[in-house]
C-alpha cells in the first residue's frame, strides 16, 4: 500500500505519537511534585490507541509502507498485550514510593515512545524498520533502567544495560548486511525466496547471520546466552521499571523472533497454515530447542541460589523466557499459539509478583527473602495475591500459569517423539523453580512473627493486585476467551510478490 | 590503483580503531577516532555513495567529534583520569577472537555474494531523496522520533533533581 493510503490503518500509531506529544507539553505546566500527572494523559492516550487498533481489526489484513509494515491479526494481539501491560505498570509506578520523590513526568513519556516502538516491532517486516523499532526500545529501556539518578544500582543497571544493548545490536546488524549481501533487499518476504534460491555454498554465510541475529532478538528476550544484562538491570531498575521490561519488550521480542525467522529462514508461506516450511539449510529445531533448554535451565538453577525476591524474580523471567522457546523448535502453528497463550497468562502472573514485591519494597525498605517474613498474616490480600502468584508461576492448577505450561507441552508432545526429551527438560524445570517459588510463600507463613492485626493496603494497592490476581485465577478454570483470541490471531499478512 | 587506494583505506580504517580502543588517555582515542570516520567516509566513496561519504565527514567529523573533543575538555580532570584496560582471560579470548575472524574470513572468502554491476550513477543525491520520500518513508520518520525520544532521556538524565 502506498504511504498515503497506508495512513487510514495507521490510526493507533498516529494517536500515540500525539498522546507523547501532548505528554509533553503537559508535562511543562506542571509543578514539579505535580508531574505524576502526565500519566493520566498518557494513561488516556493509551486506552484510545487500543480502542484504534480494535476498531481496526475489522478491516483486512495489509502490508503498509510500501512493505514496510504489516497490518494482520498477529500485530493486533500483540499491540493489545503491549497496551494492557503498559497500562498496569502505569498504574503500578503511580503507586511507586522510588519514583515518587523524582519528577516523573519524562518518565511517562519515555514509556509511551517505548510503546511506539514495540508497536513497530510486532509489526515490521523490513530489516530497516526492524532496527529502528528495536533500538527505539532499547534506548527508552536504557534511560528508564536509570532513571533513579541517586541510586547507585540504577546508574548500574543502565549502564551496563547500555553497552550490552550497543553490543548486541552491533552484532544483530551485521547479521542483517550479510542477509542483504547475499540477496540484496531488506524487504523479510523477499529475503526468504532469495534465500531458498542459493546454493549451498552460501549456507555457511546464512547460518552466521541467523546466529548473529538471533543474538540480537536473544538479548531482547533475554535468553541465555545473552541474557548477562538481565539481573543486574532487572535488580538496579525501578522496580515498575522491571516489571516491564519482563513483560512488554519480552512479548515484542517474541513477536519479531517468529515473524522474522517465519519469513526469512521459513518460505514465507502462512504460518497459520499448519507446519512452517524452513529452509534446509539450518538444523532449525536443534538449535531453538537446546536454546531453550539452556535458557530454562540457568534460570532456574541460579534463582535458587538469590537471596533477594527481585533478583530471583529477574532470573525466573529467564527461565520462563526458555519455556516459551520450547513453543518454536517445532516450527509449527500450534507452538506459536501456545507461545501467545503463555505470553498473556505471563503478563498478569508476572507483573502480580513484582507489583507485590514493589509493595515490600516501600513498606520494608527491602526486597530480600527476609522482607517478606510473616507478610501472609499481617497483609492477607498481599500473602494470598502472592502465594496465587507464585503457585501460577511454577504452572500449578488451577491457576493461568498452570493452562500457559499445558498449552506449551501439548505442543511440544504432539510435535513427536524426538521432542519428548524438550518436554522432559521443561518439566524437570518446572520442579526446580518449585523450589524457589515456595520458598516466597514459606517465608510468608512459616517464619517471622504472627501479627495478631491486619493491615489493609491502600484503596488503589488493593484494585491493582486485584486486577493482576483475578485474572491469574480464572484464566486458570476458564481460558476459552484467550485461547479463541489467540487462534483468530494466527494469521500472518504477506505481501504479494 | 584503485585496489591499493581500497586496502589503505581499510587499514587506516582499522588501525585507527584499534588505537581508539587501546589507548590510555581518552583524548588520544578521540583523536584516533577522526581517522575511523575519514576512512569509512572513504570506504563510502568507493561503493559510488559520495554523498554519504561528504555527509559522514561534515556530521561525524565536523560535529559528532568536536563535540567529543569539547565534551572531553570541559570536563574537569578527565584527561588526568588513568583508563585501564585490564583485560581478563586474555588466552580465551584470544581463542574466541581468532574463531570467529577465522570465520568470518572463511564467510567472506567462500559465500557466493550478490554482485551487482552497475554503472556509476550520475548522481547519488535523487536516489537517495526518493528512497526517502517513498519506500523508506516510514522509517525516516520514525527516526525522528527516536532522536525525540533520546533528547528527552539525555536531558532527563542530566538534569539537575532538587
Amino acid at each position: 500500500m502506498s504511504n498515503l493510503h497506508s495512513l487510514s490503518h495507521y490510526w493507533p500509531e498516529l494517536i500515540l505519537t500525539a498522546t507523547i506529544l501532548i505528554g509533553i507539553i503537559a508535562d511543562l505546566f506542571y509543578k514539579p511534585k505535580d508531574s505524576g500527572k502526565t500519566m493520566y494523559w498518557i494513561f488516556g492516550g493509551l486506552a484510545l490507541t487500543a480502542f484504534a487498533v480494535k476498531l481496526l481489526s475489522d478491516s483486512p489484513a495489509a502490508i503498509l509502507f510500501m512493505g514496510t509494515l504489516a497490518h494482520d491479526p498477529f500485530a493486533w494481539f500483540f499491540k493489545m498485550l503491549i497496551v494492557l501491560g503498559t497500562v498496569i505498570v502505569l498504574l503500578m509506578s503511580g503507586k511507586s514510593s522510588e519514583l515518587k520523590n523524582q519528577s516523573v513526568g519524562e518518565y511517562y513519556v519515555l514509556i509511551g515512545i517505548m510503546v511506539f516502538g514495540m508497536f513497530l516491532m510486532v509489526s515490521s517486516i523490513d530489516m530497516i524498520m526492524v532496527y529502528l523499532a528495536i533500538e527505539i526500545v532499547s534506548l527508552m529501556s536504557f534511560i528508564l533502567a536509570g532513571y533513579l539518578k541517586n541510586d547507585k544500582s540504577s546508574n548500574e543497571a543502565s549502564l551496563k544495560y547500555v553497552i550490552y544493548g550497543g553490543f548486541s545490536s552491533g552484532i544483530m546488524l551485521y547479521g542483517f548486511s550479510i542477509l542483504f549481501g547475499l540477496t540484496g533487499t531488506t524487504k523479510l518476504y523477499e529475503i526468504g525466496p532469495a534465500l531458498a534460491t542459493l546454493d549451498g555454498t552460501a549456507n555457511f554465510a546464512i547460518m552466521i547471520s541467523a546466529i548473529f541475529i538471533l543474538a540480537g532478538f536473544g538479548y531482547k528476550i533475554s535468553a541465555v546466552p545473552f541474557h548477562f544484562w538481565t539481573p543486574d538491570v532487572y535488580e538496579g531498575s525501578p522496580t515498575p521499571v522491571t516489571a516491564y521490561l519482563s513483560v512488554a519488550p519480552k512479548a515484542a521480542g517474541f513477536a519479531l523472533l517468529i515473524r522474522f525467522f517465519s519469513a526469512v529462514f521459513g518460505t514465507g508461506e502462512n504460518v497459520a497454515a499448519g507446519i512452517i516450511p524452513v529452509s534446509s539449510a539450518l538444523p532449525w529445531p536443534q538449535i531453538l530447542a537446546i536454546l531453550a533448554v539452556m535458557t530454562m535451565t540457568l534460570g532456574n538453577l541460579v534463582a535458587i541460589q538469590q537471596e533477594s525476591v527481585k533478583r530471583m524474580l529477574a532470573y525466573s523471567s529467564i527461565a520462563h523466557a526458555g519455556y516459551m522457546l520450547m513453543g518454536l523448535p517445532m516450527l509449527s502453528a500450534d507452538g506459536i499459539s501456545a507461545v501467545m497463550v503463555y505470553l498473556v497468562m505471563y503478563l498478569f502472573m508476572n507483573l502480580g509478583a513484582f507489583f507485590i514485591v514493589m509493595v515490600v519494597q516501600a513498606k520494608m525498605g527491602g526486597d530480600s527473602f527476609s522482607d517478606f517474613s510473616g507478610l501472609g498474616w499481617e497483609m492477607p490480600l498481599l500473602g494470598v495475591a502472592m502465594t496465587l502468584f507464585m503457585f501460577s508461576l511454577t504452572g500449578i492448577p488451577p491457576t493461568a500459569g498452570f493452562i500457559g505450561k499445558y498449552y506449551l507441552f501439548a505442543a511440544v508432545i504432539q510435535a513427536g517423539p524426538s521432542f519428548y526429551w524438550l518436554a522432559f527438560a521443561g518439566a524437570v524445570n518446572s520442579v526446580i523453580s518449585l523450589y524457589y517459588y515456595i520458598r516466597v510463600i514459606r517465608q510468608m507463613y512459616l517464619e517471622g512473627e504472627r501479627s495478631e492485626t491486619i493491615q489493609v493496603p491502600a484503596f488503589m494497592t488493593s484494585l491493582i493486585i486485584l486486577v493482576l490476581a483475578i485474572p491469574t485465577l480464572v484464566f486458570g478454570v476458564y481460558w476459552a476467551p484467550i485461547a479463541d483470541w489467540v487462534s483468530s490471531s494466527m494469521v500472518f499478512a504477506i505481501p504479494s510478490m | 590503483m584503485a585496489d591499493a587506494a581500497f586496502w589503505l583505506m581499510a587499514l587506516l580504517t582499522v588501525a585507527s580503531a584499534v588505537v581508539v580502543v587501546h589507548h590510555d588517555k581518552l583524548l588520544y582515542s578521540a583523536i584516533a577516532l577522526l581517522f575511523t570516520f575519514f576512512g569509512v567516509a572513504g570506504l563510502y566513496i568507493f561503493l559510488w555513495a559520495d554523498f554519504l561519504a561528504a555527509v559522514q565527514v561534515v556530521i561525524y567529523v565536523g560535529g559528532i567529534l568536536v563535540l567529543v573533543i569539547f565534551g572531553i575538555m570541559l570536563t574537569n580532570k578527565i584527561t588526568t583520569v588513568n583508563i585501564s584496560h585490564t583485560s581478563m582471560q586474555r588466552g580465551a579470548g584470544g581463542l574466541l577472537v581468532a574463531f570467529v575472524l577465522g570465520s568470518l574470513g572463511l564467510m567472506i572468502t567462500k559465500t557466493p555474494w550478490l554482485v551487482q554491476h552497475a554503472a556509476e550513477p550520475d548522481q547519488t543525491v535523487a536516489t537517495i531523496g526518493r528512497l526517502l520520500m517513498m519506500d523508506y518513508l516510514l522509517p525516516f520518520e520514525v527516526a525522528s522520533l527516536l532522536l525525540l525520544g533520546a533528547l528527552i532521556g539525555a536531558a532527563t538524565l542530566s538534569r539537575r533533581e532538587e
